[in-house]
């Protein structure tokens, strides 16, 4: 038997119907035997009923960085599944799917887009196939050796459920199960990985984890015995003995409970309110009884109350921040502009979406670049950065607390969907070398102080409650914090607020800023920033193998922008050779590259269906980009 | 013995126009707080944008002068942050009911130990004479091109239904008595509002200081009792309160409408869920230690087991 190096599969089903705790099982038992694995979770606004899928890759020898097609395997929960995704699978694949469902038809889900049912009305008719689950089946199986793995799940289940007398309205429940069971089958992986899974996905409820364990063990021998393991993984080559399992939201709250967070507002967005739930899980930090410290997770009334009260908690010392998506930014950003003016440290956690307006809620974008980097009126300095990867956001967690206090100015972590709902395994974090710097914070003073002590470049920090009697104001003031208009004071307070972002541009190391990814002699060059660093990495190798020579530059921080650095690796490409890869259709980082570097980056890959760039089509908008082609338009993915 | 008003004074010019009801405002609050014998440094006064709220400017005490509207979402930071603060937010009707109404009354479901001075002087003073949300339909004030189209807000019956566990009204220019109500207020625990119904000399010619004289007079000259000692009373004292509320017109009452002393405030709430809240709240924890996080690999580890698979 031929083993494979890597797998490639999707799980689809209606939302609601369990999708996820397929995946969080599929995920565990995966890295439970090592394998590294990341997961893209595509799904609508919506509640119950809506098609929702996860498309995963799981790879023997690496983490993988990227989601790609074809898929080897599709685990479909209902028909609507199949329909959706026939057409992403590999000659040679499999197709999990629900015997009982053989005659449902095209014509009547409801819950499709009818742009698609007409799309595919088309190609079915083009076909000669009737529009049933069955002709198309058969239609894959015959054309491209899809093996048709036809299982008929309300029968297996309910013949378990009268095994140990489970009410039959529970049944469809474990519709997820039967789906994890054949594909961890077709996949070869152990059952001892298997258990664990489940053991992990359910704790404590000590029922369900049997019922589970039934039947996934029935489906899985079933499957087993019947196929012969057709996808088996090879044995992983990875060698850690532990590894997390984390979603991008996940990992940003560990980054912000380590970095010290003890005040967290937000008001419920998708895709950024999961991590305020994970910080409120854990707002007790004990360890064996021991309390560590206490975060208060506030829910407020909107996002301008978010953005105000972590700005107020901030004013006593603590560290604080919000987490928003694009709607609720829009929200905050008069509140931003007073953080700005009062030099507070406040972050803000902000997980693109599609936009505009409410936009494409649950999918993904890069479109807010500019806006994180110009929202509000006047002038005021603001760092702003954006993470790679889940390990990458992490950190940057904690940095950006870092630079906030360092440089008393907001701090904007500018991420998107993509990571925040993408589940993956990542390294346990390494905090040996982690540094908690609070800048100039004065804990005990007397009387009245100047906040805004202009004979600094960057003031001491007098926090509210720690005996200083200090003044605060929107308005244009003076040292101590009243208004004050005077043309001098103007300019000098002023000029000195502006210059503490020169300031950070001159101490935070630009190699900290921008990344040089590849080949030092290459001749193509990838620029990008956020999640598309994954697919960018995998695509260098890729073309590599395909004898081309590409790198690819990583951005970091947007400001201060590392503009030295970043020209010095420009410079060294031909101009038609250096390619933006971004999903947004301005090109955003471009722009920014252009103002802060001269560099005019000619040619761009962009995509913003709000699904991710797929190694697969990135790999070949970069070869049309190298055939002439000045900028390529990418559409993969339902 | 009570701190003498002066020390509270700044040295910043009071800019408002001669004869402004918010003078007596602030004469009353410099009272209130030296008879409180409010320590400066533990004291914070968070203000909106409007005439009324560059009061902080005024006190010394830390001032914290925000954004228009938004003085209790920023109150609310720094009160959760560090409990031990004495927070006052002063902002103007427009402010406070008009763009930052939805605040009012989030803090109110949260009964925060926080005082609000509601500056009422039915206009937008600072941007010259507009209609405030509580001045009623069909006037029309002196700045007005035409007759105010909308309807008033009811400051003390909204407050009642937001969940304000103090609620009362003042007049500016009674500063004895607005005294004693804002050291009522401060003392509270738990939110507390006061309305203050504040003259503008400049664009309100209607709501006078004469008009005010003949129609105001003391809850308490009455047989009333806002105060509820029993949570069995919650209900009759609400609904007294209520109908007082909507005592306008001809006589105006002022003084407490309601207080419920005995409310758990949103800061015992989080001390129920952390149970080292007070002693250790968000401003005073120790998050590092010599600049490293008190979270090394082990506690991580152990914090986040339940997202650690450990291999075959
Ligand atoms: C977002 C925003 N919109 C509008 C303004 C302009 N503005 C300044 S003060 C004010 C109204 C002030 O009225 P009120 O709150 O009643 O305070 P007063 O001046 O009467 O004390 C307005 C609308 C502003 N500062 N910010
Ligand atoms: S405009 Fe009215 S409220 Fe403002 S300072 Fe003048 S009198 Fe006072
Ligand atoms: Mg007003």
């Amino acid at each position: 038997m031929n083993m494979r190096k890597e797998v490639s599969l999707i799980v689809g089903g209606p939302q609601g119907a369990g999708l996820e705790t397929t995946a969080q099982l599929l995920t565990a038992s995966l890295a439970r035997m090592r394998y590294g694995v990341i997961s893209d979770r595509e799904y609508f606004s919506n509640i119950v009923g809506r098609h929702s899928y996860i498309h995963l890759r799981a790879s023997s020898e690496e983490i993988p960085r990227s989601l790609t097609y074809p898929i080897q395997i599709i685990g479909a929960m209902d028909h609507e599944t199949v329909f959706t995704h026939f057409g992403d699978i590999e000659a040679g694949g499999a197709i999990v799917y629900d015997l009982s469902t053989e005659d449902k038809s095209l014509d009547n889900i409801p819950s499709m887009e009818k742009d698609l049912t007409s799309r595919l009305r088309q190609l079915f008719s083009s076909l000669g196939l009737d529009g049933s689950i069955r002709g198309l089946i058969r239609h894959v199986s015959s054309e491209m050796k899809v093996l048709p793995v036809a299982l008929n799940y309300p029968e297996l289940i309910m013949r378990i459920a009268e095994k140990i007398s489970l009410p039959a309205a529970q049944a469809p429940r474990y519709v997820s199960a039967v789906v994890y069971g054949a594909i961890a089958a077709l996949l070869g992986l152990s059952f001892n990985g298997i258990d664990y899974a489940i053991k992990m996905r359910f704790r404590e409820r000590g029922d369900i984890v049997s019922i589970n364990r039934m039947i996934v063990g029935e489906v899985y021998q079933m499957v087993k015995d019947k196929y012969d393991l057709p996808f088996s993984l090879q044995p992983s080559g990875l060698d850690h003995s532990e590894i997390m399992v984390v979603s991008g939201n996940d990992s940003i709250a560990m980054g912000k409970i380590v970095a010290g967070l003890r005040f967290q507002s937000y008001y419920p967005i998708t895709p950024a309110a999961d991590e305020s739930f994970t910080l409120e899980a854990n707002e007790r930090i004990s360890v064996e009884g021991v309390d560590l410290g206490a975060i208060t997770v506030l829910q407020t009334e909107d996002e301008i109350a978010a953005m105000a009260s972590a700005i107020g908690a901030a004013l006593t010392g603590a560290r604080a921040a919000t987490c928003t998506s694009g709607p609720g930014f829009s929200l905050m950003v008069e509140g931003l502009g007073w953080a700005g003016m009062n030099e507070v440290p406040v972050v803000v956690t902000y997980y693109q979406r599609g936009g505009p307006s409410t936009g494409q809620p649950t999918r993904g974008s890069q479109s807010d670049l500019l806006f994180a980097l110009h929202a509000s009126h006047g002038e005021f300095p603001r760092i702003v950065i954006t993470s790679g990867d889940h390990l990458e956001a992490f950190y940057d967690s904690i940095e950006a607390f870092n630079l906030a206090e360092r440089y008393q100015m907001p701090v904007i972590h500018l991420l998107d969907k993509f990571l925040a709902n993408s589940i993956a395994t990542m390294p346990l974090p390494k905090l040996d070398h982690v540094r908690i710097e609070r800048g100039k914070l004065v804990k005990e003073a007397v009387g009245e102080r100047k906040r805004f002590d202009s004979s600094y470049p960057i003031p001491p920090r007098y926090l509210l409650g720690s005996g200083a009697i200090t003044y605060h104001a929107g308005d244009e003031h003076d040292e101590m914090g009243h208004i004050d208009e005077d043309p001098e004071n103007r300019e000098k307070i002023y000029r000195r607020r502006m210059e503490k972002l020169r300031l950070a541009d001159e101490e935070v190391p630009e190699e900290k800023r921008v990344f040089y990814y590849g080949d030092e002699a290459a001749e193509v060059l990838l620029v990008g920033w956020g999640f598309v660093k994954g697919v960018a990495l995998d695509a260098i190798e890729e073309l590599k193998r395909d004898g081309i020579r590409a790198a690819y530059m990583h951005l970091k921080f947007f400001s201060p922008f590392p503009s030295r650095f970043a020209k010095k690796m420009l410079e060294k490409f031909e101009a038609g050779k250096v390619i933006s890869v971004e999903h947004n259709y301005l090109a955003q980082a471009a722009v920014v590259v252009k103002i802060h570097t001269d560099v005019k980056i000619e040619r761009n890959i962009v995509k913003y269906t709000g699904r991710p760039i797929y190694l697969s089509e990135l790999v070949g908008a970069v070869k049309k980009i190298l055939g002439g082609e000045r900028r390529v338009v990418l559409t993969h993915g339902p | 013995m009570a701190r003498s008003p002066l020390e509270y004074r700044t040295d910043v010019w009071v800019d408002w126009c001669p004869g402004c009801g918010n003078f007596g405002i602030l004469a009353a609050m410099y009272k209130a707080l030296g008879e409180l014998r409010l320590p400066p440094d533990k004291t914070v006064i968070v203000s909106g944008i409007g005439c009324s709220s560059k009061t902080p400017h005024f006190i010394k005490v830390n001032g914290v002068h925000t954004l228009h509207g938004r003085a209790i979402p920023f109150a609310l930071g720094i009160k959760l942050a560090n409990p031990e603060l004495t927070v006052i937010v002063n902002g103007g009707d427009g402010d406070l009911l008009g763009i930052g109404v939805g605040h009012l009354v989030a803090l109110g479901r949260r009964n925060l130990d926080i005082t609000v001075l509601l500056h009422d002087n039915r206009v937008y003073g600072l941007t010259k004479g507009q209609a405030s949300p509580t001045l009623d339909r069909g006037l029309r004030p002196k700045a007005l091109p035409k007759p105010n189209i909308h309807d008033a807000v009811n400051p003390i019956a909204l407050a009642l239904a937001s969940g304000f566990t103090f609620v009362a009204r003042g007049y500016a220019l009674m500063a004895e008595h607005l005294k004693e109500l804002i050291k009522m207020a401060v003392r509270h625990r738990g939110a507390a509002i006061i309305d203050i119904l504040q003259p503008c000399v400049t664009y309100n010619n209607i709501h006078t200081a004469e008009y005010y004289q003949r129609r105001i007079y003391r809850l308490e000259e009455g047989v009333w009792d806002p105060v509820v000692r029993d949570p069995a009373e919650r209900r009759e004292k609400m609904l007294n309160a209520f109908s007082k509320a909507f005592e306008d017109g001809d006589k105006i009452p002022i003084g407490v409408f309601y207080q419920d002393p005995a409310r758990d405030t949103m800061v015992d709430r989080f001390a129920e869920r952390l149970p080292k809240y007070l002693e250790s709240p968000p401003a005073h924890q120790k998050i590092e230690d010599e600049g490293r996080p008190i979270i090394d690999g082990e506690i991580f580890r152990k914090i986040f087991s339940n997202y650690v698979v450990e291999t075959e």
